[in-house]
């Protein structure tokens, strides 16, 4: 069989995106080769997955994607059926189609933090 | 809000008498004293004696208008008024109004959309917006002791709002709602025709987001609108119940935003023409008008005493206003029911000037008619000097009246605060009144009947006249 041809950029994804920009983390080196063993070890890149693209949907995850700007839930969505695709298949990308821990964007994490920080407020308000 | 902390304390100082008197009841009630005798032994302090006040107004060095009346009333309430009106649309955000009056609750940079509603729910207070073709009206109520908790929230809405582009797309079904409630009135419907039939801008746009903006204003266009409006030079803060230097420290503190005149709206250009909106009631309302005076000149009031000498509703609740000149002579002309009042509304660059007809689908062109033959008779000089006493001495109570409310009160300081920097005392509002002539109420009935007219009607309109009919 010859593998799908899919032709999604992740760099498009990488420039309109710009809010969800990864901040500056203080790691040595040691610990960002650790953090991209794991990523590949994950494995959910090889399917052309996001790292946001496996949260489990409870309801924050929900009301985050409902924020989301157009384009980007329209990428996510064509991530996902595109892995889904693959594993009905039991196939993975071919390797340079693979997300590297570099270009992996947290597309969703700010509107997630938003949404969970509501949540806090709404309880907060609830307790007094 | 450091600032409005500080001020709490001082409004605080006030009940400071009410508290002792407070403590003397608990005492009372603790001892079985029955409590609708006066207190033995209670002696009452004689206080600070509130001495009556006056309006303040005083303008900041960027342009914001402070204008404070202290009541000494134990609820306050507080507005910002800034000259946002619909008439600063233009045909690319047309509607941003509507939203903008919705999205008053939605999030701001220092509070969210939950805390605004939970916190001004807490302390029983409320936040309203309401809009008119001119200004933009935010107001808080709220129990003197709590002004710094709602005035944090009001400064955030007016100086700091986010738009969130979800929470403007979830208010669609509001507009829509909004809509649909203002479809019902067909007093609504014929006001905002005539004023889209009779300016070619400015002043045509409605209060209501027209029908191809419903869910394609943004949040940029909120933001455009009020980057664009809501600067300091177009803003008024005004307070009931506040102490002016109090309201002064918070405009001078948290309402600097933006300095600058913002854009420039254009000037309303009278054009003059039809409407016609065809429904199935069976009742026709009719608005005939041309343009009058602009708002602030001796011209227009001269039209405002006109109106209420050719009736501007009833005096006595369901009565028949008999000594309203369209009624008399509207009566003469049909047997069948009707309404007929003047209608006269002023803007700040123009205004108009006309006769509002309610009747049955049958009687309408007769019904409008009439009315317009009163006008004419008052052009040509019919009016007596008892007559013109009798509209002057209606005109003065129902403006007198109509600042008896907090809302009122509120609305009349804050526009004229807003248009002229400064607040016309009542003495002043009453010698203006009856310094209108005979001549001046002829010539303004003269300049309506010469005017070219505008004509918006709704209803059965199978024999209601067109415009060049009447």
């Amino acid at each position: 069989m010859t593998p799908i041809l899919i032709t999604h950029n992740p760099l498009r994804s990488l420039s309109v995106i710009n809010m969800a920009s990864r901040a500056p983390v203080a790691t040595g080196r040691l610990l960002l080769g650790f953090r991209k063993w794991y990523y590949n070890l994950c494995g959910f890149n090889k399917l052309g997955l996001m790292r946001d693209d496996t949260l489990y949907e409870d309801q924050d995850v929900k009301e985050a994607l409902r924020r989301l700007p157009e384009h980007a839930y329209n990428d996510r969505m064509f991530r996902i059926k595109r892995a889904l695709d693959l594993s009905m298949k039991q196939q993975i990308l071919p390797k340079d189609q693979w997300t590297k821990y570099d270009e992996d964007v947290q597309y969703l994490t700010p509107y997630l933090d938003e949404v969970v920080r509501e949540r806090k407020e709404r309880e907060e308000w609830m307790k007094k | 809000m450091k600032g409005i902390r500080g001020i709490s304390q001082l409004s605080k100082r006030l009940f400071a008498a009410q508290a002792a008197h407070k403590r003397q009841f608990h005492a009372a009630a603790r001892k079985g004293q029955s409590l609708v005798q006066p207190l033995a032994g209670l002696k009452l302090s004689p206080g600070v004696a509130h001495s009556y006040q006056d309006v303040h107004v005083s303008r900041l060095p960027s342009g914001l208008v402070i204008a404070s009346l202290e009541n000494y009333s134990p609820a306050s309430k507080i507005g910002v008024f800034v000259k946002a009106g619909c008439r600063y649309e233009t045909p690319d955000n047309q509607g941003v109004t509507h939203l903008l009056r919705l999205a008053s609750s939605l999030t701001t940079k220092g509070a969210s959309a939950f805390k605004i509603c939970r916190g001004i729910e807490a302390v029983g207070g409320s936040l309203s917006v309401t809009s008119t073709r001119e200004n933009m009206m935010y107001t808080v109520d709220c129990l003197r002791d709590d002004i710094d908790t709602v005035m944090e929230f009001l400064i955030n809405v007016t100086t700091a709002p986010e738009f969130r582009p979800w929470e403007v797309s979830d208010l669609t079904p509001r507009v829509k709602l909004d809509k649909a409630q203002a479809a019902q009135s067909s007093q609504i419907a014929v006001v905002e025709g005539v004023h889209e039939a009779a300016y070619k801008n400015a002043l045509c746009n409605s209060l209501y987001c027209p029908d191809h903006m419903v869910g394609n204003i943004q949040s940029e266009h909120l933001h455009q609108f009020v980057q664009n409006n809501f600067t300091s030079a177009r803003m008024a803060l005004v307070g009931l119940g506040v102490d002016h230097t109090v309201l002064k420290q918070v405009g001078e503190q948290f309402l600097n935003i933006r300095s600058g005149a913002g854009t420039t709206g254009a000037k309303a250009q009278y054009r003059g023409g039809e409407i016609r909106i065809p429904s199935t009631s069976s009742l026709v309302h009719s608005a005939v008008v041309s343009q009058s005076a602009a708002a602030s000149t001796g011209e227009a009031l001269a039209f405002s005493v006109l109106q209420h000498l050719l009736g501007a509703g009833p005096r006595v609740k369901r009565g028949s206003c008999v000594s309203s000149k369209l009624v008399q002579g509207v009566a003469k002309a049909t047997a069948e029911p009707f309404d007929v009042s003047a209608f006269n509304s002023s803007y700040s660059d123009s205004g108009l000037f006309g006769v509002y007809t309610i009747s049955q689908a049958a009687a309408a062109g007769d019904v409008i008619k009439a009315a317009l033959a009163q006008v004419k008779a008052v052009a040509d000089g019919g009016v007596t000097a008892a007559d013109l006493t009798q509209a002057k001495t209606q005109l003065k109570s129902h403006y007198l009246m109509s600042l008896e409310t907090s809302e009122g009160l509120l609305e009349a300081i804050g526009s004229q605060a807003l248009a002229e920097g400064s607040f016309l005392s009542n003495d002043e509002i009453s010698k203006n009144i009856d310094n209108v002539s005979l001549t001046d109420v002829a010539n303004a009935a003269k300049k309506f009947v010469s005017g070219k007219k505008t004509m918006a009607s709704t209803g059965n309109l199978v024999k209601t006249p067109f415009v060049d009919e009447i």
